[in-house]
């Protein structure tokens, strides 16, 4: 009998941007986050209250599934960027720290949810239209004749992460790296539709980065074979392959939680077993001399096989099976019928034995040109190595996002004192007619382009955490730190370079503070122009989506009336 | 309910806890170790710990750091099996050093470029002041007292194979074939998608292997533990014995298995050649009567049981028997002992070797057959028995034919246990023939809780000499290379330019060192000769002599032998004088590793501002200080 529970009503939260709790959680948000952000950014250490593993990272893809809050409106936010990492990897963090400082300064400036929503509306059309313009003074093209960009590209994502305590010299040979990998997955010869090949990343621990290394091929970890995989065994040219994705283990797992019914006198396991043998027999006479299963073989299956010759892989895991299929052209053999089709065999041209300190690895190389390849990563110990393999990840994606939009943006906040400049700028040429047909007075108008404005330069300001103080320059309006422990009588002549590294000081250069009001003026483009290579860079295509999504997801922060929450 | 917990780290907590949670090991470094117990007020029970990874294993470690920590030293513990104290203390040592910068104002990113500097310096002192094994500790040959003199200083003029390969390694040309570097172009690009493979590196063995004075190289190595370290001198003989056609350097640790024996007077630890089983007194019985025979054997990965599924095999839950007829007496378990005690006699198998446990009814069968069931068997004993007696493990006891079944494998009872209250009555050596290799150390102690204290530091005395021996190389000791260090980072902290990209580089650099100094320091205080005050001075001094001197023939001696001159009387009643002073040798990478996850940990835990805190219950937990919560 169904017992009866009196619900509890419903909770509503009315203006939830005007309640404390949640604005005090939101600036805790921001706080958390912005301190992570950039190559000297701060690390957290996440772990649950009972004392289990601990993970210290500073990348917004590990970051944001562990914190969740109880306040759904935290929780909205959160979402929306990790939608963003998912999909681009890159520039989660500054999508999540403009959002918030967007939604934060907003609702301090005392602008009206509307007035504030259509401006910056406005002006994220402004921001997006300069960047796609081919003269946008912040925006670098990629040159694919040249590996320098692409170098700088991955370098610059590389040293963004300091959970990886890398020196210059590994942050170099990693980058070096990651570019190959990344050519290495452009097929060559394939006319019509090109499908990018994968990067295989295997992380071994307790070895020197600099021992880390890109292989054509894939690498099967066979450290725990019981089996020794004979060294003569490897010298056949072009080997038959079978792979299977079905489990060869000889258990009926696969049935669910059904009752079977066995007549006694029944072995369902040897018969299975027979079927399995059936499938070896077949396999032996079509000369198949590679045998890979992604989940267990059975023992009795495999010493059949080895007896026949044949090298047996089990155990392969998912992730390897999508590049297994590419590489060999194997079709994944799902099901234990005994007619194996012969259009399911695949080819490899040969194998390897590699030894990575305690792990032995097998290298298959593929019968022909292929788009796959793998990236062994060491590192000395899991914490770095973790966040390492995270942020490899994350440079393959960048660097392919370039096949798609061949340009990059300047980093080092570079590009937000740019464009901050720019919308200044911009806006104040046209400010009534704009600010009437928006709706709203001049006034409404102005400062709410300084909360956009204000809200960018405070990203790139965010770069800093160790007490230096932010400036731009008046001419290109690129950003620059001043550090903190820098002798005063160095002065302004200590500067060097800029942010991205594309101007360099000199005498003639004025420079205000970031916070400070400076009179607007057109910031000039040197990228044409320039002998100096720019030595930071950012994705322009994740760059230019994480500025949308924060203003879309700061606009609809403002736009929210009620928050109602079922408690039962 | 799931939330999240912000901490702040005011005057960076981190750090603190850190060199706190070091000061654990202090006890534990240098030769003269001093146990500590370790007591749980809620259960009464206690450990009796000697090193600081057993330390951390029986803590309760619930803060973030402490976390990190433990995993780190495990990390290290797993490879080289020692050195962890050695780790624990420098993190704690440099984290000091990082607390009193961020006092001074330095921002953290000029720390860390100092400190990654400082690393690099003494990784440079370890690569110019490695001594090659090959040729060391030749029985006095005139290269050797000269070596003896000039220590370090001279060593450096001679080209050290193991050394430039590594560094070769390290540049990542891997040129063998020693082309100037430039040449190699590997890094060139060849064409614009492909960049130069990386060449296979076939690193030459040494043309010549010369004769490696293995016993020389343990005795420096010892550390303290002169005992454990005779035991792996003469697993080392053993060994070499059985390999001497291929060289007589061969120390293969992971054919080295451990047995302990409780009860037994601790001068009764020895080494065994073969596998040292213990087997009860049915057993030995079977095994009386195979001893001095040449028997087949049987290896099996897995259980022997009629119940045991190989790993990844899963039983289907729902499975029902339908029964057409009455049950017959004889029960499944029953059927497969009858099949498989005749497949064992039709392959005329004596011995059978599990790597997991097995049916004890089918082991009193056996018994009755005349087949000895050896249980617990580790992997690589296994393997070598696979590799000597000809053998193929298998995992079920059904899939053995003809070819799987290994021969010549030999059974001899070593002792008699005597005891009748326990399980065990008789050590049993099983061996693969006359060549294996494999050997057993026999641990034993009258205080059961110090048997793990003993096989502890057997283990950590074995992969000392094991990761010299891979190193081809190892460092002068005795608190020379840490001096050589300090020296170093003294002179280069020295050399500071004005305006150079780090203002600050000396101050950190010269604070690393002191980490150093505490280190030398603390090892010198554990031998109970010195006070900590004395230490240090002797320290400076003798730094201030070498400072003095560079070039001479200077030399830093051996701090924990010569320390204390004044106290000779006290010393040789203890030690007695030697002709030639015995010679102290560290790790390189060992040392090297422990240097620099120290290094790491102060960098990830200086970097790290907030611990994030998961699945708090914000009802109970949230009330506490300091926690803010999402």
């Amino acid at each position: 009998m169904a017992r009866l529970v009196r619900k509890s009503p419903s909770l509503c939260t009315d203006l939830p941007l005007d309640n404390d709790d949640i604005s005090t959680k939101l600036n805790l948000l921001r706080k958390l986050l912005t301190s992570c952000f950039g190559p000297t950014g701060k690390l957290k250490q996440v772990h649950n209250n009972v004392g289990g593993h601990v993970v210290t990272t500073s990348t917004s893809s590990v970051l944001l599934p562990a914190v969740s809050s109880s306040q759904p409106f935290v929780n909205l936010i959160k979402t929306s960027i990790l939608n963003h990492v998912s999909r681009f990897s890159d520039c989660g963090l500054f999508a999540a720290a403009l959002c918030l400082a967007l939604t934060e300064r907003a609702k301090q400036s005392g602008l009206g949810g509307n007035v504030a929503i259509g401006l910056n509306q406005h002006l994220l059309s402004l921001c997006v239209g300069y960047l796609q313009r081919d003269d946008c003074g912040c925006k670098v093209k990629l040159d694919f004749c040249s590996s320098q960009n692409l170098m700088t590209l991955a370098r610059s994502v590389i040293s963004s992460k300091p959970a990886c305590v890398l020196t210059e010299q590994e942050t170099l040979h990693l980058s070096r790296l990651a570019v190959q990998a990344f050519l290495l997955t452009v097929p060559c010869d394939s006319p019509g539709t090109v499908t990018l090949g994968r990067t295989v990343t295997v992380p071994v621990e307790g070895h020197s980065v600099l021992n880390s290394a890109v292989f054509p091929g894939l690498l099967v970890d066979i450290t725990d074979a019981i089996y020794p995989i004979k060294a003569g065994t490897l010298n056949s040219n072009l080997l038959c392959t079978v792979l299977f994705s079905a489990s060869l283990a000889g258990d009926l797992s696969e049935l669910g939680d059904g009752i079977i019914e066995v007549h006694d006198g029944a072995d369902p396991d040897s018969q299975i077993l027979d079927q399995l043998l059936e499938i070896g027999k077949q396999v032996v006479k079509d000369e198949v001399k590679l045998f890979l299963c992604q989940k267990v073989i059975h023992p009795v299956l495999q010493q059949y096989l080895r007896s026949q010759g044949i090298i047996v892989i089990e155990r392969l895991g998912m992730s390897l099976m999508e590049p297994l299929i590419q590489m060999t052209g194997a079709q994944p053999v799902a099901a234990l019928h005994t007619t194996l089709p012969v259009k399911a065999y695949g080819k490899v041209r040969e194998l390897t034995l590699r030894q990575f300190g305690s792990k032995t690895m097998l290298q298959l190389h593929p019968p022909g040109e292929s788009a796959i390849c793998t990236m062994v990563l060491c590192h000395r110990n899991e914490t770095m190595l973790s966040e390492l393999k995270v942020v490899c990840l994350k440079t393959e994606h960048v660097l392919r996002l370039t096949l798609r939009e061949p340009s990059a943006l300047l980093g080092g906040g570079c590009t937000e004192t740019h464009l901050a400049a720019y919308i200044r700028h911009k806006s104040m040429s046209k400010a009534a007619e704009t600010a009437l047909e928006l709706g709203c007075s001049q006034t409404e108008y102005h400062l709410g382009t300084e909360v956009f404005c204000r809200s960018l330069e405070s990203v790139a300001a965010a770069l800093e955490h160790n007490g230096g103080n932010s400036l731009i320059d008046l001419t290109h309006a690129h950003h620059w730190i001043l550090p903190a422990d820098v002798m005063r009588e160095y002065g302004e002549e200590s500067f060097g370079f800029c942010g991205c590294g594309l101007v360099e000081s000199s005498p003639s250069k004025r420079w205000t503070y970031l916070n400070t009001n400076y009179t607007e003026f057109s910031p000039e483009s040197l990228c044409g122009n320039a002998t100096q290579q720019p030595r930071v860079l950012d994705s322009f295509v994740a760059k230019l989506n994480a500025l949308q999504v924060a203003v879309e997801t700061a606009n609809l922060a403002l736009d929210v009336r009620y928050i109602i929450q079922d408690v039962n | 309910m799931l939330g999240s917990t912000v901490i702040n780290h005011q005057q960076h907590v981190g750090l603190q806890k850190l060199a706190a949670l070091a000061g654990v090991t202090h006890s534990y470094l240098g030769p003269d170790k001093n146990l500590k117990f370790i007591q749980d007020d809620t259960s009464g029970g206690s450990a009796l710990v000697c090193s600081c990874f057993r330390v951390l294993e029986n803590l309760e470690l619930t803060c973030a750091v402490g976390q990190l920590v433990y995993e780190t030293v495990q990390a290290h513990q797993k490879v080289y099996n020692t050195g962890s104290g050695c780790l624990l203390f420098l993190a704690g040592a440099w984290s000091r050093a990082v607390l009193e910068c961020l006092q001074r104002g330095i921002s953290v990113s000029h720390i860390i470029s100092a400190m990654s500097e400082g690393m690099d310096i003494c990784l440079d002192v370890f690569r110019k002041y490695s001594i090659s094994t090959d040729g060391l500790g030749v029985v006095q040959s005139e290269s050797w007292t000269e070596t003896s003199h000039g220590f370090g200083l001279q060593l450096s003029k001679k080209p050290i194979k193991a050394v430039s390969q590594a560094m070769d390694h390290l540049q990542g040309t891997g040129n063998a074939g020693h082309k100037p570097p430039n040449t190699g172009g590997q890094r060139k690009i060849k064409l614009s998608r492909h960049f130069c493979e990386a060449k296979s590196r076939n690193v030459s063995a040494a043309s010549q292997p010369k004769p490696l004075n293995v016993a020389h190289i343990a005795e420096g190595l010892t550390h303290g533990c002169v005992s454990a370290m005779k035991l792996v001198v003469e697993i080392n003989q053993i060994q070499s014995k059985n390999h001497r056609n291929i060289s007589c350097s061969a120390f293969d640790i992971i054919k080295v298995v451990t047995c302990v024996l409780p009860g037994l007077p601790e001068d009764q630890s020895c080494v065994l050649p073969g596998c040292i089983v213990l087997l009860s007194a049915e057993q030995a019985l079977v095994a009386h009567d195979l001893q001095e025979q040449h028997l087949k054997v049987a290896l099996i990965n897995g259980d022997l049981s009629d119940s045991f599924c190989h790993l990844g095999f899963r039983r289907p839950a729902g499975m029902q028997h339908v029964k057409s007829k009455m049950p017959l007496s004889s029960s499944k378990e029953e059927e497969w002992m009858v099949t498989v005690l005749a497949l064992l006699l039709k392959l005329e198998v004596n011995l059978i070797l599990i790597s997991g446990l097995a049916n004890q009814k089918m082991i009193q069968r056996c018994c009755r057959h005349r087949i000895l069931v050896v249980e617990r068997v580790k992997a690589s004993v296994l393997k070598a028995f696979a590799d000597d007696s000809g053998g193929v493990p298998v995992t079920y006891v059904t899939q053995l034919n003809k070819q799987c079944v290994g021969t010549q494998a030999k059974i001899l009872i070593w002792r008699d246990l005597g005891s009748t209250g326990t399980e065990f009555s008789t050590a049993v050596n099983i061996s693969s023939g006359a060549n294996s290799g494999l050997a057993t150390v026999i641990l034993t102690s009258c205080v059961h809780g110090k048997l793990q204290a003993l096989e502890d530091q057997f283990w950590s005395c074995a992969y000392r000499l094991h990761h010299a021996l891979i190193d081809k190389s190892v460092l002068p000791g005795g608190g020379v290379i840490e001096m050589l260090c300090i020296h170093h980072l003294q002179k280069q902290a020295g050399q500071c330019t004005e305006g150079a990209a780090n203002p600050y580089r000396g101050v950190v650099l010269c604070l690393m060192a002191d980490g150093l100094i505490d280190y030398i320091t603390t090892v010198m205080f554990n031998t109970g000769r010195l006070s900590k005050v004395k230490a240090r001075t002797l320290v400076s001094q003798q730094l201030q002599d070498f400072n003095g001197h560079v070039g001479t023939a200077a030399k830093f001696s051996q701090l924990f032998l010569d320390s204390g001159t004044e106290d000779t009387a006290f010393i040789s009643t203890v030690k007695p004088v030697r002709a030639p002073p015995m010679t102290i040798y560290d790790n390189v990478s060992v040392k090297q590793e422990a240097w620099r996850k120290a290094l790491d940990l102060v960098f990830l835990v200086l970097q790290t501002d907030a611990e994030i805190i998961t699945g708090i219950d914000q009802r109970t937990d949230g009330a506490k200080e300091n926690l803010m919560l999402l």
